[in-house]
């Protein structure tokens, strides 16, 4: 083809189709779904074990709970202690990966394939046969009261604690997985056994594993790692709270930082579910405000003005409600100006004719085109597999995500926008130094109520 | 481990390697400059890694943004500046491959036509920004910096951070850029790397015809470095931190020269993980400590093997300072176990082809690829690379250990709460006072 040297060089009319590898479904004998896809390419296997458990499920006086038994689990497990469990996967040329959320908890690892069932058959005593022995109980909570110590000092650990608390209010996402010093500290052993014992059932997983093993060695291997599992007496059926989109009172909260060269920001508010109808045209706004390296407002804050080193969006997606935040970290003395900025994007959307025709073109191909690079490697796989388990999703739904979001057009975003986006009613949550930023903030009309969030 | 590729070399010294691989309709494009902030002079450090910010704000004949075109392609993208190279990357869906090569070419070939002023200004104030959020206001954030000062004298160039000090950041002009740009982004000194669901033969035709008529440049001649200081020092800085954390940190071997992957296993044997040495007596038994890491980080003229653990609450950084010496005069000593060895080996193996299963991106095939190219001059250096790591010994283990790390001889860099210097290990000197 000779087309002229300094011409950028043309792309394919349209996206290209994804078709996500076909999921076969198995059950073993106590309940434990076993989902697997076989591929022959690379000699890797990939295994996530997702628990329909996570902080949602704290007692509402332990938050943190889920994620220190889910520390414990695999500190010391059949007959293995912590660091024989920890060599046994290494000498498997691989780690298990433990993981606590707010919706579920997942345990997980890739190996070389020639490895997986070796591997799996410790995911299966971790799962099992923890011991949950005081000595390991002691250290693990003295391992994570330094973590939440040291995230104290941590502006965007800072910043978000104090927003989702804030913005969830009394829902159980207000929380964060490690929960609170005086909760873990009061937690004792009998409690972590109980919540284990009632939320760490196979009937409420699924065992998902991509590679390059049939669906047969798959199941086998599940059902030897994973079939003497046996739902206990206490067994719970969760408590996954209601759907809710209330929003809060605005205000804006300032954590003192003494000193800090930059202010770290959060602007936003509750927001709808995973199961939002408006689910694609979301993505295809926040994609133009804040969610990729053109979007409006890293256009203004990083491109023009250079306040900050980048700035984002978000559509945090759960199970039973959501958020919409901007993050951010920006120099010191323009904290009033970010604000302010970032307020004024989050109201340029909202207006009749806001979107451009090429601003939504660029926004979705961006989003469309992109998608197929999501499915390269065994572990994205499952990961997406998960998502499918977590939010009770149809399997063609990765097939038809690109039809989904080219259905989307200028009007259903601004509609979108004016029922999700709410400038008048976000919660700002700065951590900064009082002396660079207090009084610019209070210019903007807003008096920042200082707080300390509790770690 | 293979892994299949081609390398031609166009008239003007662009390194052209393709790696065929058809698993999914992705494309990687992946090219490395081969200039970091060691190829900066005092007074402009930072400007290797300023520079790479300009790079994607626009070259020519696409001078809005470098951005704009690729992610309407639905590509991924982005760069990283090290002391020794600048590596730039892009995955993109294979109907937009021929773009993404054609805006490389681009920036190599006419990115100054499009490089204002103006443009340099907003940049170098994104890259102090970058500073005051990745080293500034983070926790512990400085404390690298330090350790290569100490480490490194004067005029050697890992002497000072590769993001830059901000009076030279803001001294820099566009100029400085624009000559820098003449002195070291040329194909001479660059390796492309294709990967992916596109035809060898159609790549390369592809990158000849983008990449062929761009200029060859002045060669860049090697850095020269005087040796590191391997001199026992004490120092204490403050920081809005909870807890007191002991850095340890000794010069150590380059990139591939001998004793670098014995200390690599070293390092993860010591205090990476719970399986290892120090995890096992300091966090898991006498939890004096709660974080532990350790690293042998080598680069292309020399390297830094370190050690960082954070003292428990009720517990101080000499202790943990006693206890990690004596692990490591036991490991210089007695060496490792025929256990640990051989749980280093699988995980070296294991590491190795796991990395490989992804095409692009930091540390994908296509970046490996390029890494190997250009510090070896020689892509296809995976088993030998590997082989370092499966055919060391416990002897050689111990042997590097005792030449490398001593105890006596190492920078030990305590971190402190504000106001808590009580805190550092004893007899340490300020480090605003060195």
């Amino acid at each position: 083809v000779t087309t002229d040297r300094f011409v950028l060089p043309a792309i394919g009319v349209s996206a290209m189709p994804v078709t996500f590898p076909a999921i076969a479904r198995d059950r073993l004998d106590n309940g434990l779904q076993v989902w697997s896809i076989s591929q022959t390419t690379v000699p890797v296997a990939s295994a996530l074990l997702v628990i329909m458990r996570g902080a949602v499920d704290d007692p509402a006086d332990r938050p943190g709970l889920a994620g220190m038994t889910a520390d414990l689990v695999d500190e010391a497990a059949g007959p293995y202690d912590a660091i024989q469990l920890a060599d046994a996967f290494a000498r498997l040329g691989t780690r298990l990966a433990v993981d606590v959320g707010s919706d579920v908890t997942t345990l997980g690892f890739t190996a070389v394939a020639h490895h997986f069932r070796a591997a799996l058959q410790l995911l299966g005593e971790v799962v099992i046969r923890p011991r949950l022995a005081a000595a390991d109980l002691a250290r693990v909570r003295d391992l994570r009261l330094s973590r939440l110590r040291q995230l104290s000092s941590v502006p965007g650990a800072a910043a978000d604690r104090v927003f989702y608390q804030t913005i969830f209010g009394d829902l159980p996402y207000a929380h964060g997985v490690l929960g609170t010093t005086r909760s873990l500290t009061a937690a004792t052993l009998d409690e972590v056994r109980a919540w284990h014992a009632r939320h760490i059932q196979p009937v409420d997983a699924t065992l998902v594993v991509a590679g390059n093993l049939t669906r047969d060695e798959i199941v086998r291997a599940a059902g030897t790692a994973l079939g003497g599992w046996r739902t206990g007496p206490d067994a719970s059926t969760g408590r996954h709270p209601p759907e809710a989109m209330t929003i809060v009172p605005p205000s804006t909260l300032l954590v003192v930082r003494p000193g800090a060269p930059q202010s770290e920001l959060r602007v936003g508010h509750t927001a709808p579910s995973r199961h939002t109808s408006a689910y694609y045209r979301l993505l295809t706004l926040n994609a133009l405000l804040g969610g990729q390296f053109l979007s409006r407002l890293n256009t203004v804050l990083r491109e023009r003005k250079g306040l900050t080193y980048g700035v984002h969006t978000a559509f945090d997606f759960r199970r039973a409600a959501g958020a919409f935040v901007c993050e951010t970290s920006v120099q010191a003395n323009g904290t009033a100006q970010a604000i302010h900025d970032v307020l004024v994007e989050y109201e340029s959307v909202r207006a009749d004719g806001a979107i451009g025709a090429d601003e939504l073109a660029r926004a979705k191909a961006s989003l469309t085109r992109g998608y197929v690079r999501h499915f390269e490697i065994a572990d994205q796989l499952v990961r997406a597999c998960a998502q499918l388990v977590i939010y009770d999703l149809d399997d063609d739904t990765f097939d038809r995500f690109v039809a989904s979001i080219e259905a989307v057009n200028a009007t259903d975003v601004v509609a979108a926008a004016r029922s999700f986006i709410h400038p008048d009613r976000s919660t700002i949550v700065v951590v900064g130094d009082p002396d660079e930023c207090q009084k610019p903030i209070e210019a903007l009309g807003r008096s920042p109520t200082v707080v300390t969030p509790e770690f | 481990m293979r892994v299949a590729f081609t390398k031609s070399t166009l008239s003007n010294g662009l390194d052209v390697i393709v790696h065929e691989d058809h698993r999914v309709p992705i494309v990687a494009v992946n090219i490395w400059y081969h200039v970091g902030s060691a190829n900066e002079v005092r007074g402009r450090t930072g400007l290797a890694h300023l520079f790479e910010h300009l790079m994607f704000e626009g070259s020519e004949h696409q001078p809005r943004s470098f951005f704009e075109p690729l992610q309407e392609a639905g590509g991924s993208l982005n760069g990283s500046t090290s002391a020794d190279r600048t590596n730039y990357w892009e995955v993109v869906p294979k109907d937009a491959a021929a773009r993404a090569l054609w805006m490389e070419a681009d920036r190599m070939g006419w990115l100054l036509p499009a490089l204002s002023d103006a443009r340099f200004a907003t940049q170098r104030d994104v890259v102090l920004n970058e500073r005051r959020q990745s080293y500034e206001n983070r926790p512990y954030g400085l404390a690298q910096f330090v350790l290569l000062e100490t480490i490194f004298p004067d005029d050697h160039p890992y002497h000072w951070p590769t993001i830059g000090y901000p009076d030279d950041l803001r001294a820099a002009t566009a100029d400085d850029a624009r000559a820098f740009f003449a002195r070291c982004y040329h194909p001479g000194n660059a390796s492309l790397c294709i990967g992916g669901d596109i035809d060898a033969s159609a790549a390369l035709d592809l990158a000849a015809r983008l990449f062929s008529d761009i200029p060859p440049g002045p060669s860049v001649p090697r850095v020269e470095a005087p040796r590191p200081i391997a001199r026992p020092r004490r120092l204490v800085m403050e920081d809005r931190v909870e807890l007191p954390r002991l850095y340890l940190a000794w010069p150590s071997p380059a990139l591939f020269a001998p004793a670098d992957a014995e200390l690599d296993l070293v390092a993860d044997l010591l205090a990476n993980g719970r399986t290892s040495r120090l995890y096992e007596r300091l966090t898991h038994e006498s939890r004096v400590a709660s974080e532990l890491a350790a690293s042998q980080g080598s680069r292309d003229l020399d390297g830094v093997f370190q050690i960082v653990a954070s003292a428990a609450p009720g517990h101080t950084l000499d202790e943990i300072e006693t206890a990690i010496a004596r692990e490591l005069r036991v490991l210089a000593r007695d060496g490792p176990t025929a256990g640990e060895l051989e749980r280093g080996r699988a995980q070296a193996e294991a590491s190795f082809i796991l990395r490989l299963q992804t095409l692009g991106g930091f540390g994908g095939c296509t970046d490996q690829l390029n890494a190997y190219n250009t510090y070896r001059g020689e892509p296809d250096f995976f088993d030998l690379d590997l082989q370092r790591y499966l055919d060391t010994t416990g002897d050689a283990l111990r042997a590097s250990s005792g030449e490398w790390l001593d105890p006596d001889r190492a920078v030990a860099l305590s971190v402190v709460p504000v106001g808590r210097r009580d805190l550092a290990l004893a007899g340490s000197n300020d480090v605003s006072q060195t």
